[in-house]
């Protein structure tokens, strides 16, 4: 555990606990103790489920709509031999006694007795079945009635623990695209490590310099072309050294003045300096928004970690990528192009904005000029 | 002047907290007045059984007079009357016969105050809830003063203790807690009252070494003292240290000093040493990280206080009003309402040792305003001034008569305690002051191993808008002083 951060001798134990209260509420996240889901489940459901589909106070509407089950009152059914001729007074009693003889002249009373009896015994039975029916299904519905009330109870908890997933899935999608850009963007840096012989000779800035090393340094396994290396470096070291770079001024009223500016600028630095005035073409510019959406790509950067690295094939006449002088824009073209392969309908809606045509006068593009990705250039833009 | 001391047991071997507290004032009054002590034969709260002999006796050059116990509680006619007057409409007699059954049922103490009561200037009775306090001070008249060592249980509640909280000359409240209390049910406020507690005889210079090579303790522990029982929040106390054991983290010992009527968890981290003397007792706060109060119920904690008079800080069970707000008062301790928050108060004061220094020095310094010795015998002494000079003593309220005490109007005591207002006493005249300027909060600094990493990752290409741009603005103007480029 960390240290307090207590600057003075002055403590407060009220603040301490609030702070300790805190970060277990950090720490848990969102917990609910059984009480307090209860609480939700009985009276703020409508938050976390839908109020039309359950009612929150189930159980006491159904206990409400059900009355307690009381058993019911059997009427008496009993029916024996001297019923017909009972009487709660003795002396009408006594009276049919005696003139049972005589009534059993008339017709006999047994087999209607009889009779009677045994349907008082079958209505007895009857009942007696309903009322362990009514119990059985009184019983039956109160567990019914906590089952749906346990139901509601999960699936409170079942909601809360839903929004909090979808929070965390939030949060995780958030990183996840997060650290998808972070490992474009260091894929789109990846570049061939440069010589240490060959530093001072090129102007270049040293974060992107170090950036460039690190780069390098991961895919020195890949470069194993040793000779083809070798001959860049001999053809760098044939071209003039290039000027100091100064801060072009950038024309105010150009749409794109940063590319513009830094479109000329490496223009002039060009080792042929022939296109002192870089004109663009009218299709280079979306070509280059292609290739840098290419190289932010995970197929661009595929090809570019592979040895399609435009930029830095320059000179190398007999690599099949192309060189600076000729082949440049076309091996930058097919980087391109790839990138387009693997987003087809992101293509053409980038190439739509052409540039103005004051910014791109020429219609030849400069093949020596494009910036590659290892271009201090392109990092304004990007 | 003469005083008399009434407490239901005495002697050097009986450490129950009231019983302690009475004798430790006694011991102190006894320097500046005549104290005489009545008592009973008992020595367990229990049974009451007369175990000690009945007469005179001298405790520390105190004169104690012993009188016995009529008959021993019975703990299931005690435990039947405790929920009939706690929970159940009741009437006066069956709160009198709930009294009775609890003990220390001892006429003859009760007899002896009567006649001697008016030979002394005040006779000061301790725990209003046993029978000597409530007969005795009624017997004693304008002459009684109450210790009620009153904790917030049902008793609290029965109405036939309203009239000896509104009758007695004085109350001596051991926190403002017990104080709120007792004033919100018995409507006391006319009567004079103090929140004075109890002092401690803690040594000047404890020996914490002796006490780890006595009992081969190593490494940091916190310490438990007191009897461990369940109502004493013992087993919530295992059962929290245990989940501070699982989370593997921390690295300190629980020992447990006081007689066990629990099961201990068997842990290698958790000791139990049993009773010890109070040279160990005190050995054992001094050597120890803090002190672990669990109890729920207390009306002064004496050895939190002995804990802060050492300089340690205690860790509070804050379900009891008290402890919670001795340690807000005092701003010396922490407490926890459940197991998350024990972990993390124990492990804030494990790690984190200019917290607890502080706070046992705050301890300290609050013992020493308030309950060192001298601050108590003056507190004492200026109320017994202040009622020598008053002769307004309003008397106590006459019990109903026959039939009325037969009438069941009385609610159950457990209700009446639980209207009644709860949580820490804010009042201002025992609490520290606070640090008026901006306190700087003593955040746990939580890692973030993000941030580090996200500066120290390559950037090759900058961002173009927003706060990201400034952010990479930022890492840029970093390069670029580290590289020396110009931007």
């Amino acid at each position: 555990m960390p240290d307090f951060n207590v600057r003075s001798d002055a403590v407060n134990v009220e603040q301490i606990m609030e702070q300790i209260r805190a970060r277990i509420r950090e720490k848990r996240g969102v917990d609910y103790t059984e009480a307090e889901i209860r609480e939700l489940a009985s009276v703020k459901l409508e938050k976390f489920l839908d109020p039309r589909g359950v009612r929150s106070d189930l159980l006491e509407q159904f206990r409400k709509a059900q009355p307690p089950f009381a058993p019911p009152e059997l009427p008496n059914y009993a029916f024996e031999d001297q019923t017909l001729f009972e009487s709660t007074r003795g002396p009408l009693r006594l009276v049919r006694k005696l003139l049972k003889p005589i009534l059993k002249l008339f017709f006999n009373p047994n087999p209607l007795i009889q009779a009677l009896n045994i349907q008082s015994k079958l209505n007895a039975s009857l009942a007696e079945r309903e009322a362990k029916r009514d119990a059985a299904r009184y019983a039956f519905d109160q567990l019914h009635y906590e089952v749906m009330h346990n139901l509601v109870l999960e699936t409170t908890r079942l909601g809360i623990e839903v929004k909090n997933l979808k929070m965390r899935i939030e949060s995780l999608a958030s990183r996840l695209e997060f650290n998808e850009r972070r490992a474009r963007a260091l894929e789109g840096a990846v570049v061939y490590k440069p010589a240490a012989d060959e530093r001072p000779a090129r102007v270049e800035e040293p974060r992107r310099e170090e950036s460039r090393r690190d780069e390098g340094r991961r895919d020195e396994g890949r470069r194993d072309d040793s000779r083809r290396q070798e001959s860049r470096r001999q053809e760098r070291q044939e071209r003039p050294e290039p000027p100091p770079r100064q801060q072009p001024p950038a024309p105010p009223a150009s749409p794109e003045p940063v590319v513009d500016a830094v479109a000329a600028q490496v223009d002039a630095t060009s080792p042929d300096g022939a296109a002192a005035p870089a004109p663009e073409g009218p299709g280079q510019r979306s070509r280059r928004r292609r290739r840098r959406r290419g190289r932010r790509g995970s197929g661009a950067a595929a090809a570019l970690m592979t040895g399609g690295q435009p930029g830095e094939t320059g000179g190398d006449g007999d690599d099949s990528a192309g060189s600076d002088e000729g082949d440049g824009d076309s091996g930058l073209e097919s980087a391109g192009s790839e990138s387009v392969a693997h987003e087809p309908t992101s293509a053409p809606s980038h190439a739509a904005p052409e540039p103005p045509a004051a910014s791109a006068p020429s219609p030849e593009p400069v093949q020596t000029s494009q910036p590659t990705p290892d271009d201090p250039s392109a990092t304004p833009e990007q | 002047m003469k005083l008399a001391i009434v407490v239901q047991r005495y002697g050097h071997a009986i450490n129950g907290g009231a019983e302690l507290h009475a004798r430790y004032v006694a011991e102190h009054l006894a320097r500046h007045a005549q104290v005489e002590v009545w008592t009973t034969c008992a020595t367990d709260y229990v049974t009451w059984r007369n175990e000690l002999a009945a007469g005179d006796e001298r405790v520390n050059n105190l004169l104690v007079r012993r009188f016995p116990v009529k008959h021993e509680r019975d703990p299931l006619t005690f435990g039947r009357l405790s929920d009939h007057v706690f929970n159940a409409s009741h009437s006066v007699a069956d709160e009198l016969e709930w009294l009775e059954a609890e003990g220390p049922t001892s006429p003859g103490l009760v007899s002896h105050i009567t006649k001697h009561a008016g030979e002394f200037d005040f006779c000061i009775f301790f725990s209003y809830r046993y029978y000597h306090a409530f007969h005795g001070a009624r017997a004693a008249g304008t002459r009684a003063i109450l210790v009620p060592t009153a904790e917030r249980d049902p008793a609290v509640g029965l109405s036939i203790f309203g009239p000896i909280f509104r009758g007695v000359r004085a109350l001596m409240y051991n926190s403002p807690e017990e104080r709120t209390m007792i004033q919100s049910i018995a409507g006391n406020q006319q009567v004079p009252s103090v929140v004075v507690g109890v002092g401690s005889d803690v040594p000047a210079n404890p020996q914490p070494q002796r006490f780890r090579q006595k009992h081969g303790i190593r490494g940091p522990f916190a310490v438990y003292v007191g009897r461990i029982d369940e109502n004493k929040g013992c087993r919530e106390l295992f059962r929290h240290f245990e989940s501070y054991l699982r989370n593997g983290a921390g690295k300190l010992t629980l020992v447990l000093i006081g007689n066990s009527i629990l099961d201990i968890p068997k842990h290698p981290r958790i000791r139990h040493l049993g009773f010890v003397d109070d040279a160990d007792k005190f050995d054992a706060i001094a050597a120890a990280e803090l002190l672990i109060m669990p109890s729920f119920f207390e009306s002064l904690s004496m050895v939190a206080l002995e804990a802060w008079a050492l300089g340690k800080p205690v860790l509070a069970n804050a379900k009891c009003d008290v402890l919670k707000g001795q340690c807000i008062r005092s701003n010396a301790g922490l407490y926890y309402e459940n197991t998350a928050e024990f972990v993390e108060t124990l492990r804030a004061l494990e790690f984190n040792k200019w917290v607890a220094g502080s706070l046992g020095k705050n301890g300290r310094q609050y013992y020493r305003d308030n309950y060192d010795w001298p601050v108590i015998e003056r507190k004492y002494l200026d109320m017994l001034q202040r009622l020598s000079a008053s002769k307004d003593a309003p008397g106590f309220e006459a019990l109903p008569g026959w039939m009325e005490r037969r009438k069941d109007n009385c609610p159950p005591a457990a209700d009446i305690v639980a209207a009644t207002p709860a949580g820490p006493s804010t009042a201002p005249d025992m609490t520290l002051p606070r640090p008026t300027g901006p306190v700087s909060p003593p955040l746990p600094r939580r890692p973030q191993p993000a941030v580090p990493e996200r500066q120290e990752r390559p950037r090759p290409q900058q961002r173009p808008s927003g706060g990201q741009g400034r952010r990479a603005q930022g890492n840029r103007g970093r390069r670029g002083q580290s590289s020396g480029a110009p931007r």
